[in-house]
């Protein structure tokens, strides 16, 4: 960093960059995007409570509490929550599925990624590249091709087979979050704790562990977002009987009606885990270990 | 840090226990399925022993088009528990399309799993699905007249009556599936947008009201069953002999591929040439623009409820009835007849296929849903026709039949019944819907061409 | 590790088992994630390529090696228009999103009033499934949606047909918006972390030489975020590239995007057509990897062309 002479002094008319406020336009454009992010649910909470709301009505016509006495079959939000839509079982599938995806994502890429970040070996460039794949081929390619194999094995229509396709997407981001926290790990705490006599799992398990564990969370919240997000490969795979919340929301999106009531609710409420993962990593995570690994 | 060890073994060993488990969950044959097949096709079996064994297999698999919620309500709050009442769970598995159903049969069947084996028990199923099965040899058997509610269906080959009951698409049930519903080709249209002297009545209107109103109306897709049932109104109505749906009864193997395109080339240039005035289209001769055609009826509803068309066609008789009073359609929706030379109707059933997991909890299934009971409560709570022939049934039932039915929005039975047409063959649905694919959407070649090779891939 | 200290270097041979397990160590490790992406990406890649080329004995089909399946798919009139149009709806909304995420990430490093809660709130899209934007487009942006029924009853439009189409065309808007809306916080948080990772310095020093804000920006900003913008850029492509259910709901039919012809192969028609979506499948890995390694390769030698290694 250069250093100034007294007799040149900075301009009076240059800022300070660390206390730069954002100018009008900069405020226009980010209540802008603000604006695109969050005005697109309003239509969508509207139709949630909406009994008939068709063309050219800016408002429903009439409302789902308006028509719920008389409705003879439930509506809306009655029908989303009744055991006919499958939205509680939907949820819980979801949950259940990206849960023990993580799991597995978490345990089978710490090894790789402790090793792709310390050590150098043949092929190492090979696996990491290897271990992108997934996410430049698309997952239709996959889909189809494992579909019939599945079928074949028994694996279709079963949360196993589920689970391992939802291993195809997950890994490669999970390998890399870890990978860029294993290198940002110092060696010398394990050193340390070796010197110190400390035999190789307790090293493990009481000085690397506890180091690289916001890492794993952060990498395993990301696991879980995806898994839980994931849609062509359940469509496939579940083949119609294990329902996630996505394939829901196909199915009811599909038919281009997203102005009807139960699509719009199931909608929102597959936005529910979502929000609470933008919460949790809100609180816990910061920015910079989602994006380890991808900013070179 | 031991705890955390210790848990981590513990979910690990629980995710692969709960992996292997259901990995190695399949369903096991029974023998003695066969033999209780056997016995009951025979005639040897009463009611009560069905019941029994039904309700040691304790459960039943139904898979069935899940696009409706008002059906899905329905069989959660009415079969489910009279299943229940039975000793038998019901276990539903909602399609988007009946063929998964009858894909997966087939998987099943060349993978050998024999009776009890598979994983579906009944299916919803008419058409050309039905005809799948059937060629395959893969239906349970002719089990249709031998569980107690067969009464109320004509089944008698000498009784006209029983003809919508034994043909299912012209290829004959052999008693195989059970009528369970029925349905009728219904046009809907918005008497705010649209006044009901102005809808078209037949397809020479049509295409006049679309050149002078481009892009006010589409149809479903074909291969879905909506679309398809579209395109064979459009063969009856333009039919050059004036036969309407006689010669479509023969079988692919009657027609030979030239006989077809002599019969369909005024329907198909028809709807090319409608092309350009539907909704997406360019609005001019010549002008193709992009026209969009829904993939179910529920997104062709969509667009009507959206203002985006003026007509919605498909089938559902009591829909517009229903749809009015769950809020899905403006107040203002009525039915037309269109096109008057013909409204397809036609009957669906509960198949059931030969690998069935649970038989006796099958024929228990189908003959639930074939009560006169069930069945009016299916009429009117979700507007769903009746598959039971009403003429069985006692004077106080068939006094309820005229209380329960929905309204059929302005237009009368009678209207109706005049401008009933049956469906095509089974085996040539294959042939429209892929000459629909080949020569009105992708435009692949002439008529003729397409014809040749559609026929030639079959 | 400190070893003992020993002035010999000879080595005695300690447990075998050890010596063993170290050189298996890096195999080892890597296996199990090595094995479930071989096993289950690649074999499905490879079943379906070996279906694409004519062997498909589950539907009575032996005719490997045959070409035939590739020939009657290029020669498919409309086929060349859903390569054009799968690499349209791929490109514009990388480019577009990717403009709009630097600026909102330039944005986010300085103050304003409610910053923290912009920071929470632009990373919604990224947590829920594109079906959700898809909902909500059809919702805002359909010829009968809320945005045509305003200008309706502003009287603006007379009925729907007068609303521009902006979701079941060829035009793409809809599916594009989707792609975008979406794919904004996922770029904004991959840069915005690499320039808080970046610090200010450089662009001070700049600054004190008296660089503009605009020069500051491409000379100097610009080239240090460039890894993370290509880094997201690839993945964005590759998922518009492949994407599926978008284009499948928002489309305008036929022609359709290569993912839905494929499932539209495998889907409609009778199983000897599944040959053809295999062959399809192949052609979308093929180029989706083609043009990310040219990207990828092109970007190198351009890093390399600035001295940086």
């Amino acid at each position: 960093m250069t250093t100034t002479t007294p007799e040149v002094r900075p301009s009076r008319k240059k800022k300070n960059l660390s206390n730069d406020r954002l100018g009008p336009f900069g405020r226009f454009y980010v209540t802008l995007m603000v604006g695109g992010v969050l005005i697109p649910f309003i239509p969508l909470i509207i139709g949630s409570f909406a009994f008939r709301w068709t063309w050219p009505d800016l408002l429903p016509s009439k409302w789902w509490w308006e028509a719920r006495a008389t409705a003879r079959l439930p509506q809306g939000w009655d029908y989303i929550f009744s055991p006919v839509s499958r939205v509680v079982e939907s949820t819980g599938n979801t949950i259940l599925i990206a849960l023990i995806v993580t799991a597995i994502c978490t345990i089978i890429s710490l090894p790789a990624a402790r090793v792709i970040a310390r050590e150098k070996f043949r092929g190492k460039s090979f696996i990491e590249f290897f271990l992108l794949t997934p996410l430049i081929i698309p997952e239709i390619a996959v889909g189809l091709g494992i579909l019939v194999t599945f079928i074949q094995l028994g694996l279709a229509g079963t949360y196993a087979g589920i689970v391992l396709v939802h291993l195809i997407p997950t890994i490669p981001y999970m390998v890399r979050v870890l990978t860029s926290v294993f290198q940002g790990l110092s060696r010398d705490y394990e050193e340390q704790a070796r010197v110190l006599g400390a035999g190789p799992l307790q090293t493990l398990l009481r000085v690397t562990v506890p180091m690289i564990l916001p890492g794993i969370i952060a990498g395993g919240l990301f696991a879980f977002l995806i898994s839980s997000n994931i849609f062509l490969l359940t469509f496939f795979i579940g083949r119609g009987q294990i329902e996630t919340l996505p394939t829901l929301l196909f199915s009811r999106v599909s038919g281009g009606g997203a102005l009807d009531a139960v699509a719009a609710g199931v909608a929102l409420i597959v936005c529910i885990p979502g929000i609470i993962l933008l919460v949790i990593t809100e609180r816990f995570i910061k920015e910079e270990v989602f994006a380890k690994g991808f900013g070179g | 840090m031991h705890n955390i060890v210790g848990r981590f073994f513990t979910l690990l060993t629980l995710t692969v226990a709960l992996l292997l488990g259901s990995a190695m969950a399949q369903p096991t044959g029974t023998p003695d399925a066969e033999a209780f097949r056997d016995a009951f096709l025979a005639g040897n079996l009463s009611w009560d022993d069905v019941l029994e064994r039904a309700a040691e297999e304790g459960e039943v698999v139904w898979a069935h088009w899940g696009g409706s919620e008002n059906l899905n309500t329905w069989i959660d709050t009415v079969v489910a528990p009279e299943l229940a009442a039975l000793g038998v769970t019901l276990r539903t598995s909602r399609l988007t399309n009946t063929r998964d159903a009858v894909d997966l049969v087939l998987a099943e069947a060349a993978a050998d799993k024999g009776v009890g084996e598979g994983s579906i028990d009944g299916i919803w199923i008419n058409g050309e699905n039905f005809f799948t099965l059937s060629s395959q040899g893969l239906n349970f058997g002719s089990f249709a007249d031998l569980v107690p509610n067969a009464q109320y269906i004509h089944f008698d080959p000498n009784n006209p009556a029983s003809g919508p009951n034994l043909f299912d698409f012209g290829y004959p049930t052999n008693k195989e599936e059970m009528p369970w519903s029925g349905d009728q080709y219904m046009c809907a249209i918005d008497t705010a947008r649209l006044d009901r002297a102005d809808a078209p009545s037949n397809f020479e209107e049509l295409e006049a009201w679309l050149r002078a109103n481009p892009g006010r109306f589409t149809y479903v897709r074909p291969p879905q069953f909506n679309g398809n049932t579209f395109v064979q109104t459009v063969l009856y109505a333009l039919n050059p002999d004036g036969t309407s749906f006689q010669p479509f009864q023969s079988s692919a193997d009657e027609i030979s591929p030239e006989e077809f395109i002599r019969l369909a080339t005024p329907a198909y240039e028809y709807l090319q040439r409608i092309e350009p005035f539907l909704l997406g289209g360019g609005g001019a001769d010549g002008q193709r623009g992009s026209p969009i055609y829904p993939e179910d009826q529920n997104a062709l509803e969509a667009l009507f409820v959206n203002g985006e068309i003026d007509m919605a066609c498909r089938f559902g008789m009591y829909n517009t009835a229903v749809a009015v009073e769950t809020g899905r359609f403006p107040e203002t929706a009525e039915n037309v007849i269109f096109p008057e030379s013909g409204m397809i109707k036609n009957k669906n059933f509960i198949g059931v296929p030969v690998n069935a997991p649970n038989p006796a909890a099958a024929m228990v299934l189908a003959n639930l849903l074939a009560s006169p009971e069930n069945q009016l409560s299916k009429l009117g709570a979700i507007g769903y026709v009746m598959g039971i022939d009403a003429d069985l049934l006692s004077p106080e039932q068939q006094a309820q039949i005229d209380e329960v039915a929905p309204s059929l929005m302005g237009i009368t039975y009678d209207e109706l019944g005049a401008a009933t047409v049956p469906d095509t063959n089974a085996s040539l649905v294959g042939i429209i819907e892929g000459t629909w694919i080949e020569f009105v959407e992708r435009r692949t070649g002439s008529l003729e061409e397409v014809v040749q090779r559609v026929y030639a891939d079959r | 590790m400190a070893s003992a200290s020993s002035q010999q270097p000879i080595r005695t041979p300690r447990r075998p088992l050890r010596e063993l397990m170290r050189r298996f160590y890096v195999p080892l490790m890597l296996a199990p994630v090595v094995i479930t992406i071989g096993v289950l990406f690649v074999g499905a890649l490879f079943v379906a390529l070996l279906q694409s080329f004519g062997h498909a004995p589950l539907y009575g089909i032996q005719e490997f090696p045959t070409l035939k399946y590739y020939r009657s798919l290029f020669q498919l009139p409309g086929f060349w228009s859903s390569v054009a149009l799968t690499f349209y709806y791929a490109i514009v909304p990388t480019i577009v999103g990717t403009i709009l995420s630097v600026y909102l990430a330039l944005a986010l490093r300085k103050t304003f009033r409610g910053k923290g809660f912009v920071q929470f709130i632009y990373k919604l899209p990224l947590m829920i499934p594109y079906l959700v934007g898809v909902a909500v487009t059809i919702v805002l942006f359909g010829n009968g949606g809320i945005v045509a029924r305003s200008l309706f009853a502003l009287g603006i439009i007379d009925s729907t047909g007068d609303f521009p189409r902006l979701i079941y065309s060829h035009a793409g808007w809809g599916i594009m918006f989707v792609y975008v809306w979406k794919q904004v916080p996922f770029t904004t948080l991959i840069v915005y972390s690499v320039l808080m990772g970046l610090g200010r310095d450089s662009e001070e020093a700049a600054a004190t030489l008296g660089a503009s804000k605009w020069q500051t920006f491409w000379q100097v900003t610009l080239p240090q975020i460039m890894p993370g913008i290509v880094s997201a850029t690839i993945i964005v492509f590759a998922f518009n590239f492949g994407s599926f259910e978008i284009p499948f709901i928002l489309g305008g039919g036929f022609p359709n995007t290569l993912p839905v012809e494929a499932w539209r192969a495998f889907e409609d028609a009778d199983y000897a057509r599944r040959l053809r979506a295999m062959a399809i499948v192949m052609f979308i890995g093929l180029m989706s990897g083609a043009v990310l390694f040219l990207y990828l390769w092109t970007y190198r030698r351009f890093e390399r062309a600035r001295g940086r290694q």
